[in-house]
This record gives structure tokens, C-alpha cells and sequence, in this order.
């Protein structure tokens, strides 16, 4: 790749900017990732011929800036999902949330758990959740069903989450307990137990499909992260009242890092833990 | 079980305590002039130049982004004016509070204990600036002394404090709770009571008491509120006390909230997400006045 000149980012450029994705996106770009977007923001700069950040700022505002928007996006975020991605929300499930929701229900009676990864990419997410609750088998799940459920509009993703066989990359992040137990090396390539697979179905869904998303029902978590920033806010509000109607009155909906649901939605509220929020009803 | 009891217990306990931090002789003149009618800024600001430790301290307070003055605050007779007379009794008697505890904090790293204290300063200006609340020197002031009790259990119970940190540790466990049932009372009453040694003005007092409930205050429930809120905020983004108190909190339930969205209706249109980012964007801010406050390096 043709290496493109990096423009130092003023402060108020950045913060143009930052507000600019902010709003539009529902991403906040943390002071600390500054001179990562300043790199991304070269290659769009580079590719559009821009030669300012105050002037690409404008071709963002301006009627091009739409498209031009998506692009940056895929600049900006990295598409790579990877097992125990989200450590503060997982951390906040086992402490908290899952504990809370297993004590509601099993005074119901009810001893079933619905997860929902719903842009689940390879499966990691899912995958993640599976091994998780596994676990807690033997103690707080002992005689519980639990149905996680993961779905993606790629369906070569879709098919690449049902196969199972991940890379380093992938698995780099798996605490040693759980990648003894539930990951197989084979030839550089780590293959899934079937135990953890088991748990989890996959799906392709366009979650911007009404006719489908009305039947995605009764969930306690679901976990939607890094996909309604590409949403334009009011395609946002129809998916976000879709995961409000599908979740349990005690559940959980859970976004990406960095990401914001302000004036998206004004039902939700929020739930906050060490490192992160949920948002519940 | 009730506060007068909790407190009651903390005025035992505290009583026990035959090495209990004195005020420094310079903080404790200048308290001694403010008692004085008619007194001038000059002189107390003459008074505070003789000892430079506080002096530099309370220019570094001031004059951080952490408390963001509108203009850069130059000589500590300038600092003085900003605040006027009546912000000088706390800053020497936080200042005070520095000194007595900023080598060690017990059971606690020194430098946690400062960093959650500041950072809920910060905050506790912040929230006090965006619902309009008219002393924001004193949401900060407030915000800095809040845990005086912690850093009292942390040092002279150092043993049973880190047994009761251990017993709550990545539990969603209220740390004031656990106290209660180790030690009959609080970190809030335990600080009430210092405070109150230390002539701290009621109302900072009050929030001491009360920033783990506010509904309890009479003073100024609005500032017990802030701090609350500023505490649990501290709490979730990474200005925790590294990590000891496991808090989370449902943000429309707490009683804190629903004080201020009363006296500030407008609060229901606060951004809590950038909120929350915007926190995460300022804890260097709070960690480089700490670690210059104690001169350690940077």
C-alpha cells in the first residue's frame, strides 16, 4: 500500500471531527485513540484527494459525505471480531447481570436462557457466551436450557461461525482455562469442542428486516456491537426498538465499546458497570 | 440501621484513636485569622506564602484541567481573590487533609485513594456546571474530602479494612455495607466524625455523612447528590481505587438521580454515554495533578 502522508490533527479539528462521528454514528472517538484516527483518516484523505481535515470535514457534511462516511467507518473500525473481546461486559455478566436474571427466573420457574448475538460475524461472540455458561453448568445453570442464538446478513460469515475453526488471532484473548477445555490446535487452525458449538445455532438476518426481527423473541441478553454505527439514526431507531421489544423485561442489551444509543432510543436505560453500561428497559 | 447509631459508633471508635493526624500549624493560623472580623486577603495570603508546601498545592489544585479556572491563575493572592474568602477555610483544611495522609493510606495505595478523590472532584464540578448549581468550588472541595473515613479505616483498622476489601472484592457489594457489618458503622460516619474533629464547615460535614445517601441530608441534599453521582461515576471509570469496589449502579433508579432531575429537570436530556467517555478522556487530567500534587513523577 502506498504509504500516504499523515497530516498532524489539530485539537479542534479532532474534536470537530470526533462530534461530527458522534452524532451521526453514535461512536465516541476517545483522546487516546487520536493518532490512530489521524492514520485513517490519511488514507481517506489520500483517497479522495483532500488535503485538510478541515476540508474533508466539510466533504463529510457536504451531500457526498454519506458515502464518504461508510468509508471512513470501515477505516475506523476493525471489522476482526476475537473471542472474550469485551472483558468489563463479560465481567459485569458473571458477576452481576446473569446472577440477577437466573434468580428472577428461577423464582418463575422458568429455567431457560435466550442469548442473542445479533451481528455475530464468525461466531466469536456467541462462542464466547457458550463457553461462559458452560461453565456455570455444574452450579448456578445446573438443569437450565440454554439457547444462544447468533445471526449476521454475510452469509459466508454465517457459514464460517457454524464451521468453528478459528485463527491465532482469533483465540488469542481466551483465558488458558477455557482454551484447554474448548480449543484444539490442528495445524495452526483452533478448532472448537463440539460441547461449546452445541449451544449455539446461526442464522442469516438482516436486522433492518421487520418481517423476520418481529420473531426474535424473549432474549436476556442481547449483544449488538459495532453494526448501527453504519445505520443512519432513523434506521437505528427501528432496530433498536425491535432488540427493545425482543428483550425480557429484566434483560440486558449490550453494544460495542465507544458506541452511545443517545437519541436513538429513549426507552432503554442505562445500566453501568466498571468499564462499561448495559442498557435495560 | 439507623444513623445516629452508626455515627455514635463511629464517635467510639474514632475516640480510640490516640494518633489521630493533627491540622499543620500554618493551615491551622490561617483558620485561626478567617475566625478574625474584618480580615484581609493579604494577610492570609502572607500567612499561607510561609508554608510553600500549601501554597504550591493549592496553586496545583487550582489551576489543573481537572478544575479548569477561566484564566490561569498566577500567584496565590490571585487564587485567593478567585475564590474569595470564604472557598480559603476548606482549601486549607483539605490541604491539611493532604498532608496528613499522603504517605501512606493504609491498606490502600496513596496514590488510588488521591486519584478516585480528585477524580470525584472533578466530576462533582463537572455535574454541578451542567445543572447550574451555584457553588461549584464547593462540589469540588466536596468531591476531594468525600472518603475522609476511608483513608481513617485504611489506616489505623489496616488489617480488618483489607479483610473486608478482600470480602467484596469483584462482588456487586457496597463497600459501606460490608463496613457496617465488620465494624458496626461506615467510611460516611467514620469521616463525619474527623471531619467534625478538623472543624470542617457543616456542610462539607454533611456530605461526608451523606454521599452514599443523600436523602438523609438536610443542608444541602442538592451537593450530597452531585457527589453521589460523581462517586459512582468515579466508580465505573477506571478512577475506582483500582479496581477494590466492584460498584454498578442503574443510573434512574438512584435515589442521587432522582434528587437532581427533581431540582433540574433538564437533567433528562444529559448524554450519559459521551458523559462517560468524556470521564474516560480526563482521568489522565486527574492522574497528572496527583502525581504533581505529590511530586512523584509524572
Amino acid at each position: 500500500m502506498a504509504k500516504e502522508l499523515i497530516v498532524a490533527i489539530s485539537d479542534k479539528d479532532f474534536e470537530l471531527l470526533r462530534d461530527f462521528i458522534y452524532n451521526i454514528c453514535g461512536m465516541y472517538f476517545h483522546i487516546s485513540k487520536k493518532y490512530f484516527l489521524e492514520s485513517r483518516l490519511a488514507r481517506r484523505m489520500d483517497a479522495t484527494g483532500v488535503k485538510t481535515h478541515a476540508d474533508y470535514y466539510l466533504l463529510l457534511k457536504s451531500p457526498r459525505g454519506t458515502e464518504e462516511l461508510k468509508y471512513l467507518m470501515d477505516e475506523i473500525t476493525t471489522n476482526e471480531t476475537y473471542f472474550f473481546r469485551n472483558v468489563p461486559q463479560l465481567n459485569a455478566m458473571e458477576n452481576k447481570l446473569l446472577p440477577e436474571i437466573v434468580e428472577a427466573k428461577n423464582k418463575m420457574g422458568f429455567r431457560k436462557l435466550r442469548i442473542w448475538s445479533a451481528a455475530s460475524s464468525s461466531g466469536e461472540e456467541a462462542y464466547t457466551m457458550a463457553m461462559i455458561l458452560l461453565e456455570k453448568r455444574a452450579t448456578l445453570l445446573k438443569d437450565w436450557i440454554i439457547e444462544i442464538v447468533g445471526t449476521d446478513i454475510n452469509e459466508t460469515v454465517v457459514a464460517q461461525a457454524k464451521e468453528g475453526v478459528y485463527n491465532a488471532y482469533s483465540v488469542r484473548n481466551i483465558p488458558d482455562m477455557y482454551k484447554r477445555k474448548y480449543i484444539r490446535e490442528d495445524n495452526g487452525k483452533f478448532i472448537l469442542a463440539p460441547e461449546v458449538k452445541k449451544f449455539v445455532t446461526f442464522n442469516k438476518l438482516n436486522l433492518y428486516d421487520d418481517s423476520k426481527m418481529i420473531f426474535m423473541k424473549s432474549f436476556d441478553f442481547i449483544f449488538c456491537a459495532n453494526v448501527l454505527i453504519y445505520f443512519d439514526t432513523a434506521s437505528k431507531s427501528k432496530v433498536v426498538q425491535h432488540f427493545y421489544n425482543n428483550l425480557q423485561p429484566y434483560g440486558y442489551f449490550f453494544v460495542g465499546q465507544s458506541e452511545s444509543l443517545h437519541g436513538v432510543n429513549d426507552k432503554f436505560k442505562t445500566v453501568h458497570f466498571p468499564g462499561g453500561f448495559a442498557y435495560k428497559k | 440501621m439507623e444513623k445516629t447509631q452508626l455515627i455514635e459508633k463511629a464517635e467510639q471508635l474514632v475516640a480510640k484513636i490516640e494518633d489521630l493526624p493533627t491540622i499543620p500549624a500554618v493551615a491551622n493560623q490561617v483558620l485561626q485569622l478567617l475566625d478574625q472580623p474584618d480580615v484581609e486577603i493579604e494577610q492570609v495570603a502572607d500567612l499561607m506564602l510561609s508554608d510553600q508546601v500549601m501554597t504550591a498545592r493549592v496553586m496545583k489544585m487550582l489551576n489543573s484541567p481537572v478544575y479548569k479556572p477561566a484564566s490561569e491563575i498566577t500567584s496565590l493572592k490571585r487564587a485567593l481573590v478567585y475564590l474569595g474568602l470564604r472557598h480559603i477555610r476548606e482549601l486549607a483544611l483539605t490541604t491539611s487533609f493532604i498532608s496528613a495522609f499522603e504517605h501512606d493510606a493504609g491498606a490502600f495505595n496513596i496514590t488510588d485513594f488521591w486519584e478516585h478523590s480528585f477524580g470525584v472532584g472533578m466530576v462533582s464540578k463537572i455535574i454541578a456546571a451542567k445543572v447550574g448549581y451555584r457553588d461549584q468550588e464547593k462540589a469540588y472541595i466536596s468531591g476531594i474530602i468525600h472518603d475522609l473515613g476511608v483513608v481513617f479505616l485504611s489506616t489505623f483498622k489496616r488489617d480488618d479494612f483489607l479483610a473486608v476489601l478482600d470480602s467484596i472484592k469483584d462482588r456487586p457489594v457496597k463497600l459501606a455495607d460490608e463496613e457496617i457489618k465488620i465494624f458496626g458503622t461506615s467510611h460516611c460516619e467514620i469521616g463525619f466524625c474527623m471531619a467534625r474533629k478538623w472543624n470542617f464547615p457543616d456542610v462539607y460535614c454533611e456530605v461526608i455523612a451523606c454521599h452514599h445517601d443523600p436523602e438523609q441530608a438536610a443542608i444541602d441534599p442538592i451537593l450530597c447528590a452531585i457527589v453521589n453521582l460523581a462517586d459512582l461515576f468515579c466508580g465505573v471509570r477506571e478512577l475506582n481505587y483500582g479496581g477494590r469496589e466492584w460498584v454498578s449502579f442503574n443510573l434512574y433508579e438512584e435515589p442521587a438521580w432522582q434528587v437532581l432531575r427533581k431540582e433540574y429537570p433538564e437533567l433528562a436530556n444529559l448524554d450519559v454515554e459521551r458523559f462517560c467517555y468524556e470521564l474516560d478522556d480526563a482521568i489522565p487530567d486527574v492522574k497528572n495533578l496527583v502525581s504533581s500534587i505529590f511530586n512523584t513523577n509524572p
